[in-house]
């Protein structure tokens, strides 16, 4: 078996947060993010979804290791990163990338587009500032832009050529892992579609592994290979991309997939927004008979395995 | 941006008429005149005399005129107070002190409040920053003669490290310039703070990080450079402003520098020094806000460069 671009394994981060006020404050600790496990094959694109305040941009930053996390294990290329410190995870930055979703503040208003995109080069010492800026221009040209764009400014462009601005930022050094925040979220429907068909030739040229972080699922649908979904801290469902539009097994996977526009006025639903609670009564209930794979009963749901590459977060009966 | 330029420069040349208009009537609308004072008094006739040859006795319209006149052939007149020298003479000697204490207050004082906000917008939320931010708003609220006085009382009085008062051994000029760093530092730290805070938060920076850049280096390379703009642009104003705060400063420390004279100037009704010192501060307000105006354009892309944002 291959080793995957970018494994999480159980990995947790945990905040403080005040709880009283007084002299001697007291704390409580948050999980924001609570033992996610999730992987990356090599050239694959895996869509993470759920709402804000789900866990998803906190499981981004983590892989990148822009936050550090409370517990767990990051893995790049099967090398663990996830003890490393600052000097030990230069060479791992060079594997990996991030794009944001607001294209306008991800860029320095201060510095030239030719500038900004050369730069990781500059900070990893690959070549002379000549040949950096040659291969900067020529970036730009292959996200689309014309080489003229050089010399301009961020502010000079639109929402979507900055996002192509970011992307060329993002790839210049070839990495082999790109965390997408939301990248296509600020954009309207007919650049969004350009901004995911750039990604989609990009990862096919490059050999990249994405990871699409993204709340809007007709995105997610038409990009990735697999879908990762995160409720409050933690994974509930995950498969393969088509297997969660057409089966879905747990009730926030299914609130969410009824929460897409439909296009057609005859097919709307009326749409319902699910209490905590609501989803908690739903969670399914699995037999463990019925399962597939071997696992221990529990009061709690836990993450089984109901068929190929498919698990849902579950109560496993006796 | 030329005509911006000259636009500017038109509403320089406006400002300056209508303030000297203003200063002019005001100044002659205080009760008295220049030989008004009890301690020397001058009989009846002599007083017409001086008030014929100094021209005071003119319609006020006429006189305006007549100073304005020489205003723009750089004759300023002869100050009533010294009438051995003229103005200008007067002025160039006075700005020594001012331009000496002032200017060192705010060359000093500009890093120190640029360190205090950085330490503050590092350590956010900690005693640093705490203490930074009690700091800077007691350095803006108190006002700068209860500064002085406070330093006076603590260094000179209690303390008796340095002296109270005066001019000339540089060992008298440090309570002076503390003083005057007061404000520089205060607005300086505050605006150090806020203006890096505001791009820390930033997702560019962010992406730097991920990058690998170490976070030094994002600091000074990214982060100050953003952050720069406001505080070059807020520099020539508050060297400027010194000159006011030159009335309060100077007269605590008995420095005769502009702020004494001007002081002295209104006391005594000495009509031409009064409206060459306002005149003069007026029109370095107009040019210095007009200065960093230019710079804030040139060094901010966003407009030297145009665009719709």
């Amino acid at each position: 078996m291959t080793v995957p671009a970018l494994e999480l394994r159980n990995v947790s981060k945990d905040y403080l947060i005040k709880a009283g006020g007084g002299l001697i404050p007291s704390y409580r600790r948050h999980a924001a993010v609570a033992g996610v496990s999730l992987t990356i094959a090599r050239n694959s694109i895996v869509g993470l979804v759920g709402e804000s305040g789900s866990g998803k941009t906190t499981t981004g930053m983590m892989a990148l290791r822009l936050v550090k996390p409370t517990s767990g294990r990051i893995l790049v290329n099967g090398v663990d990163i996830s003890q490393l410190d600052h000097k030990g995870l230069k060479p791992v930055r060079r594997q990996m990338q991030v794009v944001f979703q607001d294209s306008y503040s991800a860029l320095d208003p201060m510095m030239t587009l030719a500038q900004i995109v050369a730069e990781p080069l500059d900070i990893h010492g690959v070549g002379s500032p000549r040949e950096q800026t040659d291969e900067a221009l020529s970036w730009l040209e292959r996200v689309g832009l014309d080489r003229s764009y050089g010399g301009r400014y961020p502010h000079e462009l639109s929402g979507g050529q900055r996002q192509r601005v970011a992307i060329a930022r993002a790839l210049i050094l070839k990495p082999t892992v790109l965390i997408a925040d939301e990248p296509t979220s600020a954009l309207d429907v007919s650049v969004k579609a350009q901004i995911i068909n750039l990604l989609q030739d990009l990862q096919e040229e490059m050999d990249l592994s994405i990871l699409f972080i993204s709340h809007d699922l007709s995105v997610v649908r038409s990009l990735t290979d697999r879908v990762v979904v995160m409720y409050r801290g933690q994974v509930v469902e995950e498969a393969e991309t088509e297997a969660i539009f057409s089966d879905a097994r747990h009730p926030y996977t299914r609130a969410l997939l009824d929460a897409i526009p439909a296009a057609n006025p005859r097919d709307r639903r009326v749409r319902r927004f699910l209490s905590v609670e609501e989803i908690e009564a739903a969670t399914p209930r699995l037999a463990r008979s019925e399962l597939p794979e071997a696992a221990e009963p529990s009061q709690t749901p836990q993450l089984v395995s109901i068929g190929p590459g498919h698990r849902v977060a579950a109560i496993v009966t006796p | 941006m030329l005509l911006y330029i000259i636009r500017r420069l038109i509403s320089v040349a406006l400002t300056f008429f209508v303030v000297s208009v203003i200063i002019f009537l005001m100044m002659h609308s205080i009760p008295g005149g220049p030989f008004d004072g009890n301690d020397m008094p001058v009989s009846e006739a002599v007083r017409a005399k001086l008030m014929a040859r100094l021209g005071l006795d003119q319609p006020l319209h006429v006189q305006y005129l007549n100073y304005m006149w020489g205003v723009l052939h750089f004759d300023f007149g002869v100050p009533y107070q010294s009438p051995g020298e003229s103005v200008i003479q007067l002025l160039s000697r006075a700005w020594v002190p001012s331009l000496v204490l002032g200017g060192l207050g705010v060359i000093l004082g500009a890093p120190l409040g640029i360190l205090l906000g950085m330490a503050a917008a590092l350590n956010r939320n900690s005693i640093i920053d705490y203490f930074a931010s009690t700091f800077a708003t007691l350095g803006l609220t108190i006002p700068v003669f209860v500064i002085s006085m406070l330093l006076i009382l603590v260094f000179a009085v209690w303390l008796d490290w340095l002296p109270a008062s005066g001019w000339g051994s540089p060992d008298r000029w440090i309570l002076p310039i503390a003083a005057y760093a007061a404000i520089p530092i205060a607005t300086y730290a505050r605006y150090t703070r806020s203006a890096m805070l505001d791009c820390l938060n930033r997702p560019f920076v962010t992406v730097l990080r991920a990058k690998g850049l170490s976070e030094n280096r994002i600091i000074f390379q990214h982060v100050l450079r953003n952050a720069a703009i406001p505080m070059v642009t807020v520099f020539l104003p508050m060297f400027i402003g010194t000159a006011t705060g030159s009335i309060f400063v100077e007269t605590m420390f008995r420095v005769p520098g502009l702020g004494a004279y001007f002081v002295s100037s209104i006391e005594a009704r000495d009509y031409p020094l009064e409206m060459a010192l306002v005149l003069m501060v007026t029109l370095m307000f107009c040019l210095a806000y007009f200065l960093a105006d230019i710079a804030y354009a040139w060094l901010n892309p966003r407009i030297r460069v145009g665009g719709d944002h």
